[in-house]
């Protein structure tokens, strides 16, 4: 099915382009034979002396027009293949992208590896050596295999018999056997990579452990076997490729020989001139050097083949929720939120994620929302921003039911760990809302108190932020995520855990930021600490799906213990 | 922008004597390839000239033999290379490897530890196809076709000045179109960049876009931009492929030319046709080493960065003499002496004086002011370029050493968890200790509820490929290995602040209960710990601002109450 998928629909698409390069290259093949052709020819021609010059005169031009041809076609070739290929990468993306889009909330708990996105855009990229490097050349090679057959059968229907299963063996047998041992070893290989690859890392990242542990040469000895067995795989995989390269130059020995017993024969028959014996048995080098690549273009289907089945996991994606064309309640001024009852399981799983939760937030409140991992905050998350629906109970934001096109109309998120685009600063504030100006985004810098440390930039709002570099802080750049969210100009914000691994000092002032600047708005902060605790209207602690705690700052100070105790740590002394 | 590349021959053990017996089996090719041409270009003559068949299979055979001889001596070229490139690769690996463990340098904060895994995988890796295919490219481009052309100059002087004339033609047309191609792209590099970046960043940052609500209009720059990336990379293909055109164009162009030369002077009859045909032969080998230089181009660079890289991060080599100092049972005092820290001629630590007796140290500062290359230092991870150590009352001019290893536990933010059973995790420092030990200490370190959730129990496996455990549980995991192995200092690099309030306090209180007897050292900036300290040393811009008893600092020395009050927010929070 991945196949299908990935390739035919997009051949069916761009056929003219692709025949044009398939054309190309068989010229360029063709031509190079018949340059060697119509040199044999020409020598062979003039060695009987002829007394006129002009005898010669069409060969000679033609070796230097096939000479020229050797040269253009191919690079006509690399010209409409790669422009092809390229059309077809960026409908590849369009696809990967427009798949995980509708799944763009969820990726992150489904997928743990932060590669991942690399991966899957190597991976496309990779698809093109499919094409230029796979598909091109073998129907580049069938068509001349076709070709050259069609010609000896136009002399000799016995012979061309033969040839067919001599050059056969070069353009279908070899090749099959190719991929099938490689589909093999690929798979092998890959296992023990992947093993090699964990001891790496292991030793690398645990590389104090070991030393502390004093069990290096334990370490030693492992890695010594492990790159010992790749090596071996590695090994295996070679010493396939020089029997098959030996057994396709033996087949190209006996081709050539064959050629040459056989030209002679129909030479004596005098079938054709004697001239064109060494014009056939010249051109037979190249042409078995035309088709000689095609094994090794087999072999590279294994690791296409998964790549694309890589892909199609994340395309398959059943879900079309294109129901957010609803239209836009019209809601004014400050809203506040409310959670009644409210439940949440996710498929397959067992237990709810969220019990029963009700809770009032006021138009303009601030609410802090603390739980260990695992409690349900990023679950709580989701639905406040109308991206989950509860699975009971409801939530209301200003008396309306929350509804997924809320959002950047009435609510803005700024999630946990925000992208900073390689873009301009402005750019990266303009993807909150396309159409603000200028002035607008240095006003909410200003707002977000950046625009002091932009100014001192001498392209401003337009400096791109890798130019940044390291000065780049982490809490800068959480600044930049919020003024993005603050340009959206929601009356509600919800900010997911903005300032993990930041010191503590950059903490305070940041959520102060926060606090200030979303003054009028209705705001809910999931936060892993205290910090900013007083400023908030109401701290609310998860567990296991449920409200642990809960109640203003000053109040639990005074009537509860472990809040107390924790706060303590907040307080640094 | 550009890497550095390291060019010529590698010159790794064992290279010189691969080096000669590939260059004395391709002097015996180039042998061979004449003989071919020669036998099969008098066979061809022969038949030509009508002799029977019969009379010229001894020619045939000839050809034959020389031809497969041929190219078995290129696969034993070939596996000798290989022979060669394995063990520089298992070189390579050993070397990058000890230099890791035994060399305590600041190279590898230089390049970080995830590219270290890159370069012993792939890194060695490109090396090793460099290796192996460089040596003989090489040895044959010099050695080939001097030799064909040596022997066509005795037959035929002028087809000989063509194809010697060739090469500078070619040479100076590749230099030229080379260096346009690179002018061409070092101006288009940036948007070419820009462009190919896009989608990866796009990916990384759906879920972002999502949550602004701004992911599907995203959607529909995707394939625009891909095809503006298409549409310069184009441009940019278009003058890079020139080059390999030019290859072709004047290879065959020569060979055509002496084709018509031969062609003109066999009418002239001041040449034979044997000699005219073996030359036409010989023209396509003696340019076949050339166009292969074009072919692996990508190996190539991509060899020599990595080598280049490599072979750097081996130069730094020092040399080490192993200790044969043993830690005394309790260690009292801890001294570090004068001690410096130099990183790529910056002064991260400077004149460090301080001795802390055996307690809770807190090591204090902000960010960038060197708390975690001290607390490296302590755990021999670098060392210092000036200055000692003193433990106890012995000398040491390194921590890294055995002896001193087996005292110690690292503690990191995110402590490394190897893909191994949980218990084999608890007890990596302490292999030999039992299932009862190891359960023991689950309990004291409150594991025993995620253990009991694994249908495993403590042999479930965890990290990478197994379950994933939360941050706070992978502390716990560590200490359980400090715990277990009974060590007595106990290095603690920032372990909390990360964590949840309520996860930190129950680490917090962990690290009190099972550690008081203990020599622990802590960076933080969580300032709740000063509490529980026994000294404090500060760290300010690399030099140490003050070192001794909280309280006492608080009141003698001004500076530190400064910094104390700043980093508690007093005042304004």
């Amino acid at each position: 099915m991945a196949v299908h998928d990935w390739v035919s629909t997009y051949i069916k698409q761009f056929k003219g382009k692709m025949s044009l390069a398939v054309l190309f290259g068989f010229l360029g093949i063709a031509s190079g034979a018949m340059l060697l052709f119509v040199s044999g020819y020409l020598i062979s021609k003039s060695s009987l002396r002829p007394e006129n010059i002009m005898l010669v005169y069409v060969p000679i031009v033609s070796v230097r027009a096939f000479s020229i041809g050797q040269a253009v076609f191919p690079y006509l070739e690399k010209l409409v293949g790669h422009d092809v290929v390229l059309s077809i990468l960026a409908k590849y993306r369009k696809r990967l992208y427009d798949a995980l889009e509708k799944d763009a909330i969820s990726l992150r708990g489904k997928y743990e590896t932060g590669d991942l996105f690399q991966v899957l855009s190597e991976d496309i990229e990779r698809l093109q050596d499919f094409y230029l490097k796979t598909l091109f050349p073998s129907i580049i090679g069938l068509l001349i295999y076709t070709i050259i057959i069609i010609v000896i059968g136009v002399f000799d229907i016995v012979f061309m018999v033969y040839f067919v299963l001599l050059l056969g063996i070069i353009v279908f047998l070899i090749p099959f056997i190719s991929y099938m041992k490689m589909k093999q070893t690929y798979s092998e290989e890959r296992v023990e990579r992947n093993n090699y690859y964990r001891h790496v890392t292991d030793a690398i990242f645990g590389q104090l452990d070991w030393l502390i542990s004093g069990r290096y040469n334990e370490l030693e000895k492992n890695m010594m076997q492990h790159h010992e067995t790749l090596l071996q795989y590695e090994q295996k995989t070679n010493r396939w490729h020089h029997v098959r390269d030996a057994v396709l130059r033996f087949i190209g020995g006996i081709s050539i020989v064959v050629m040459l017993i056989w030209t002679n024969k129909i030479v004596g028959e005098e079938v054709i001139s004697a001239t064109v014996l060494a014009a056939f048995v010249l051109m037979t080098f190249s042409i078995i050097d035309a088709l000689l690549p095609l094994s090794d273009a087999m072999e590279e289907v294994p690791i296409y083949k998964e790549t694309m089945d890589r892909l199609q996991t994340f395309v398959h994606v059943e879900k079309t929720n294109e129901d957010t064309s609803s239209v836009i309640t019209p809601l004014d001024g400050p809203l506040g939120i409310e959670l009644r009852n409210v439940m949440y399981q996710y498929d397959g799983e067992k237990e709810n994620t969220i019990h029963d939760i009700s809770v009032q937030v006021l138009p303009g409140e601030k609410v802090a929302l603390l739980g260990k991992s695992g409690a349900g905050k990023s679950t709580l998350l989701k639905m406040l921003a109308g991206l989950l629906k509860p699975t009971k109970g409801e939530i209301l934001v200003g008396n309306e039911m929350i509804d997924a096109s809320f959002l950047s109309k009435h609510i803005a998120v700024l999630n946990q760990k925000p992208h900073i685009f390689h873009t301009t600063v402005a750019n990266n504030i303009r993807i909150g809302c396309e159409n603000v100006t200028d002035e607008e985004i240095e006003m909410v810098l200003e707002k977000v108190h950046l625009m002091d440390y932009i100014r001192t930039l001498p392209k401003g709002i337009h400096t791109n932020v890798d130019e940044l570099g390291k000065r780049f802080s982490g809490g800068q750049r959480q600044r930049i995520a919020f003024a993005r969210v603050l340009v959206q100009e929601t009356p509600i914000i919800l900010l997911d855990e903005p300032t993990v691994g930041l010191d503590p000092k950059t903490e305070r002032d940041l959520i102060q930021t926060f606090v200030e600047a979303a003054s009028d708005k209705t705001m809910v902060l999931v936060t892993h600490h205290l910090i900013g605790a007083k400023w908030m209207d109401q701290v609310v602690f998860l567990e296991d799906g449920q409200i642990k705690l809960a109640g203003h700052h000053d109040q639990l100070l005074k009537e509860n213990d472990y809040y107390r105790a924790l706060y303590a740590l907040e307080e640094q002394m | 922008m550009k890497n550095k590349r390291q060019k010529g021959l590698p010159m790794y053990p064992g290279a010189l004597s691969t080096y000669s017996l590939l260059t004395c089996f391709i002097f015996i090719e180039v042998g061979l390839i004449i003989a071919q041409s020669i036998y099969l270009a008098r066979a061809i003559t022969l038949l030509f000239q009508k002799m029977p068949i019969e009379d010229v299979f001894i020619d045939i055979g000839f050809f034959f033999i020389a031809f497969i001889l041929r190219y078995i001596l290129t696969h034993v070229e070939g596996i000798i290379a290989q022979k060669h490139s394995d063990q520089v690769s298992t070189y390579l690996r050993e070397q990058l490897l000890y230099q890791y463990f035994h060399q305590p340098s600041t190279d590898v904060q230089k390049i970080g530890t995830g590219h270290l895994v890159q370069l012993l995988m792939e890194g060695i890796a490109h090396v090793k196809t460099y290796v192996e295919i460089i040596g003989i490219r090489m040895i044959k481009t010099v050695i080939v076709p001097v030799f064909i052309v040596l022997y066509v100059f005795f037959v035929d002087r002028s087809s000989a000045y063509i194809l010697i004339f060739t090469v500078p033609i070619i040479i100076m047309f590749m230099i030229l179109l080379g260096l346009a191609a690179e002018k061409m792209a070092d101006k288009q590099y940036v948007t070419y960049t820009r462009l190919a970046n896009h989608f990866v960043d796009s990916l990384k940052g759906l879920e972002t876009l999502a949550f602004l609500g701004k992911s599907k209009v995203h959607g529909r720059r995707i394939e625009k931009v891909s095809n503006d990336y298409r549409k310069t990379t184009m441009k940019t293909l278009r003058i890079a492929f020139l080059s390999s055109f030019a290859l072709d164009f004047f290879t065959s162009l020569s060979i055509a030319f002496v084709a018509v030369g031969l062609g003109l002077r066999l009418i002239d009859g001041t040449i034979l046709l044997l000699p005219a045909l073996t030359i036409l032969l010989l023209a396509p080998e003696y340019f076949s080493p050339i166009k292969q230089i074009g072919k692996d181009f990508h190996a190539t660079l991509d060899g020599q960065v990595a080598m280049a890289e490599i072979n750097d991060w081996l130069a730094s080599e020092r040399n080490l003499t192993a200790s044969t100092k043993q830690v005394e049972e309790r260690v009292k005092t801890v001294a570090l002496n004068n001690i410096g820290v130099t990183i790529e001629e910056r002064p991260i630590l400077e004149g460090i004086n301080v001795r802390v007796d055996r307690g809770f140290v807190a090591i204090l500062g902000e960010s960038g002011a060197g708390k975690t290359t001290l607390l490296q230092l302590l755990a021999g991870r670098i060392d210092p370029t000036e200055g000692d150590f003193r433990v106890n009352n012995s000398m040491w001019d390194t921590l890294h050493d055995a002896s001193w290893f087996d005292q110690i536990a690292y503690i990191p933010q995110h402590p490394y968890i190897f893909p191994v059973s949980l218990a084999d995790n608890i007890r990596f420092y302490e292999p030999a200790a039992s299932d009862e030990h190891v359960l023991e200490i689950v309990q004291q370190i409150g594991l025993q509820s995620l253990v009991d959730s694994f249908p495993n129990g403590i042999h479930e496996k965890i990290g990478e490929g197994g379950r994933t455990i939360s941050g706070g549980q992978e502390q716990r995991v560590a200490l359980a290995r400090a715990l277990l192995s009974n060590k007595q200092i106990i290095l603690l690099d920032e372990p909390t602040a990360h964590l949840d309030i309520e996860t930190e306090y129950e680490i917090k209180q962990l690290i009190l209960e099972h550690f008081y007897d203990k020599f622990v050292f802590i960076t933080t900036h969580r300032l709740h710990w000063v509490k529980n300290s026994t000294q404090i040393i500060w760290v300010d811009e690399g030099k140490v601002g003050a070192c001794g008893e909280h309280d006492a600092l608080l009141q003698q020395n001004e500076a530190y109450h400064l910094f104390f009050d700043e980093q508690r927010g007093d005042g304004s929070a």
